[in-house]
């Protein structure tokens, strides 16, 4: 019986498979192929982070020493490089949004850049301090790992936050910083400032709004 | 890798596999797809025609079958008024007056298949044609459909190429799209022996086969596919003349076109359920092809339309988890942008695209639709075929309802 159907025109139909099998690992290549250069380009930001990691420590032990006439120098350059910060953080969230195949493939990056937001706060807190508060800090702590009631209430959160630094630009910092990640020094920090819920809004290191606040209230803080 | 992207993989897989298929049959045979053998004795022909409540549209049916070309004294008509409640019977009647070859059978209302069955049972030609009472065969149709039957005794069925008879609105004109695009795949499918819908619009059948078989079955919904599945199982022939069309009308508003799905639907699921046994079974493609062909476009469908719902259902569960803050001020379009980022999946799909796009193009520009371009195509397959999803939901509630037993008006 098969033999008689082999000799019908099953030839074509091996013919379809293999050219189905041939077309869809082009595309597999082809796809895996952009899916791993975007990744390879976030995990160049990442890499770059680290070398800016070290700049800001240096800029740690600089701000330490600095009198009042250099404020301005140090806070255009602490804006300058939490907003790109901030604003990479948005390219790589959208990218692991879109991804298909190469999620979760970089959690020690996400760590470390979580790391260098805190570190970015911490100078922020510093120059603040030595500069008379010239600018206002918004950490938001949110959950890397949410149910999806508390995913909505953190997209909700992000896009008004986004408004308001839209609206106030060099005015705030804006910190995005993942609260369950087990980092000692974010917990520490959440400790300090008895943070025990996500997603939660700090506002100049003194005001803690827990939940979704609308564009109005958060500007009441500011 | 997630299962919803490896259920996209598999889809686009066989979707690209039956589209190589397709494109290598068109490459092999294209040369035959317009062959006819030519008629030499021309066998004895009967016209079945059963109508319910088609006045608008029999006289323009009569009058076609009446031109219909054939030798004198071959060709007998029998129109089957099937219960009418309206003109249908006086208008068949009028016509028997002055047509000769004309007899009318007038019965209480059973059903198509019932109908035609009565016709099988008065018919004196060799061979009966089964002709919708809403369509038109073009003069020469017949002509080009009978050598089959000379040229191969295992023939049991020929079946035309479908027009539609009007597209003015936009569901018309898909149709029109759709009905040039199912004609040409059929005629492709016919190099392998896989015809597998005679349609009712016009089919021609060899009646000792038919009778034998015991005519057409009352119990399924699509008679016309079923028949030809009976005839594939037990080892016959059934072909397609390209060259032979007949004009049909088709649903004019989306209510009717979804009514019509529906029907067919469910008419192939009643088919694909009663052939069941011979999944990988039988001694021709029937058993290795045409079963799996019909089950994996359901399939694909039903898969295609899990998807969309689990897109649909998760995205208004978002909105509802996320409405609260509406209220409190949140604007959702502040930050809304659509990105298009390529991704694995995407570009899968936009390697599927282009092949479905270029095989389309080609396939209707001989066909003789030079008028449809890629514009017309994208929104073929984006809007048209999407609309599918409709009549695949209302034909999966009817299923699951067992609502299966109503006639087609």
């Amino acid at each position: 019986m098969v033999h008689k159907i082999m000799n019908e025109k099953v030839f074509i139909f091996l013919e379809a498979f293999f050219i189905a099998v041939l077309v869809l690992i082009i595309g597999f290549i082809i796809g895996y192929a952009i899916e791993s250069a975007r990744l390879n380009s976030a995990l160049n930001d990442y890499r770059q982070f680290e070398v800016s990691m070290l700049d800001l420590k240096l800029q740690d032990y600089y701000f330490q020493t600095i009198d009042q006439g250099q404020c301005s120098q140090a806070i255009s350059a602490n804006f300058n490089f939490s907003d790109k910060v901030y604003q990479t953080g948005l390219d790589i969230e959208k990218y692991e949004q879109n991804s298909q195949i190469l999620t979760g493939m970089i959690l020690t990056e996400k760590e470390q850049y979580v790391l260098l937001k805190t570190e970015i706060w911490l100078n922020s807190v510093l120059l603040k301090n030595r500069c008379g508060d010239p600018f206002h800090t918004i950490v938001y702590f949110y959950s890397q790992n949410p149910s999806e009631t508390t995913r909505q209430e953190q997209a909700a959160i992000s896009d008004t936050l986004k408004q308001l630094k839209d609206k106030y630009g060099n005015a705030l910092i804006l910190l995005p910083i993942a609260g369950d990640l087990n980092l000692d020094i974010v917990s520490i920090q959440m400790e300090n400032y008895n943070i025990t819920s996500l997603p939660t809004i700090l506002i100049d290191e003194h005001t803690k709004l827990e939940g979704y606040q609308s564009l109005s209230t958060l500007e009441k803080y500011i | 890798m997630e299962i919803v992207t490896v259920i996209y993989l598999l889809m686009f897989f066989f979707g690209i596999f039956f589209l190589s298929l397709f494109v290598l049959l068109t490459r092999k045979y294209f040369k035959k797809i317009n062959y006819y053998p030519e008629p030499k004795i021309f066998p004895s022909i009967t016209l079945l025609v059963p109508a319910y409540n088609e006045e608008s549209c029999i006289e323009a049916t009569i009058k076609s079958l009446v031109s219909v070309e054939y030798p004198v004294g071959k060709k007998e008509i029998i129109l089957i008024n099937d219960g009418s409640k309206d003109n249908t019977l006086k208008i068949m009647r009028d016509y028997a007056r002055r047509y000769p070859e004309i007899t009318v059978l007038d019965k209480i209302n059973s059903g198509k298949a019932n109908s035609l069955n009565e016709g099988i049972k008065m018919a004196r030609g060799e061979l009966i044609a089964v002709v919708d009472a809403d369509s038109c065969p073009a003069k020469d149709s017949l002509h080009k459909m009978v050598g089959f039957f000379e040229e191969d005794e295992k023939v049991a069925a020929v079946t035309s190429r479908v027009l539609v008879k009007r597209n003015k609105n936009f569901i018309e004109k898909f149709q029109d799209f759709d009905y040039i695009v199912i004609a040409w795949d059929r005629k492709i499918l016919d190099f392998i022996n896989c015809v597998y819908v005679t349609n009712g619009p016009l089919s021609v059948y060899r009646t000792k086969i038919v009778r034998k078989i015991g005519g057409f079955n009352p119990k399924v919904i699509t008679e016309d596919i079923e028949i030809t599945w009976n005839l594939l199982s037990k080892g016959y022939k059934t072909k397609m003349a390209f060259q032979a069309i007949a004009y049909t009308g088709i649903p004019d508003t989306f209510k009717r076109w979804n009514l019509q799905r529906i029907r067919w639907n469910l008419g192939g699921f009643q088919t694909i359920w009663k052939y069941r046994q011979f999944f990988f079974r039988g001694e021709n493609l029937f058993g290795y092809f045409v079963i799996q062909y019909i089950l994996f476009s359901f399939l694909l469908a039903l898969l295609g339309l899990i998807l969309s719902a689990k897109t649909i259902l998760l995205g208004l569960w978002h909105f509802i988890l996320i409405s609260p803050y509406f209220s409190q001020g949140f604007n959702p379009f502040y930050s809304f942008n659509i990105d298009i980022e390529l991704t694995l999946i995407s570009v899968v799909f936009l390697i599927f695209l282009v092949l479905a796009i270029g095989y389309y193009l080609f396939a209707l520009k001989k066909s003789g639709a030079k008028h449809i371009g890629i514009g017309s195509i994208l929104v073929y397959i984006f809007v048209y075929r999407t609309l599918y999803i409709v009549p695949l939901i209302g034909s999966i509630y009817k299923l699951i309802k067992g609502d299966i037993g109503w006639y087609t008006k």
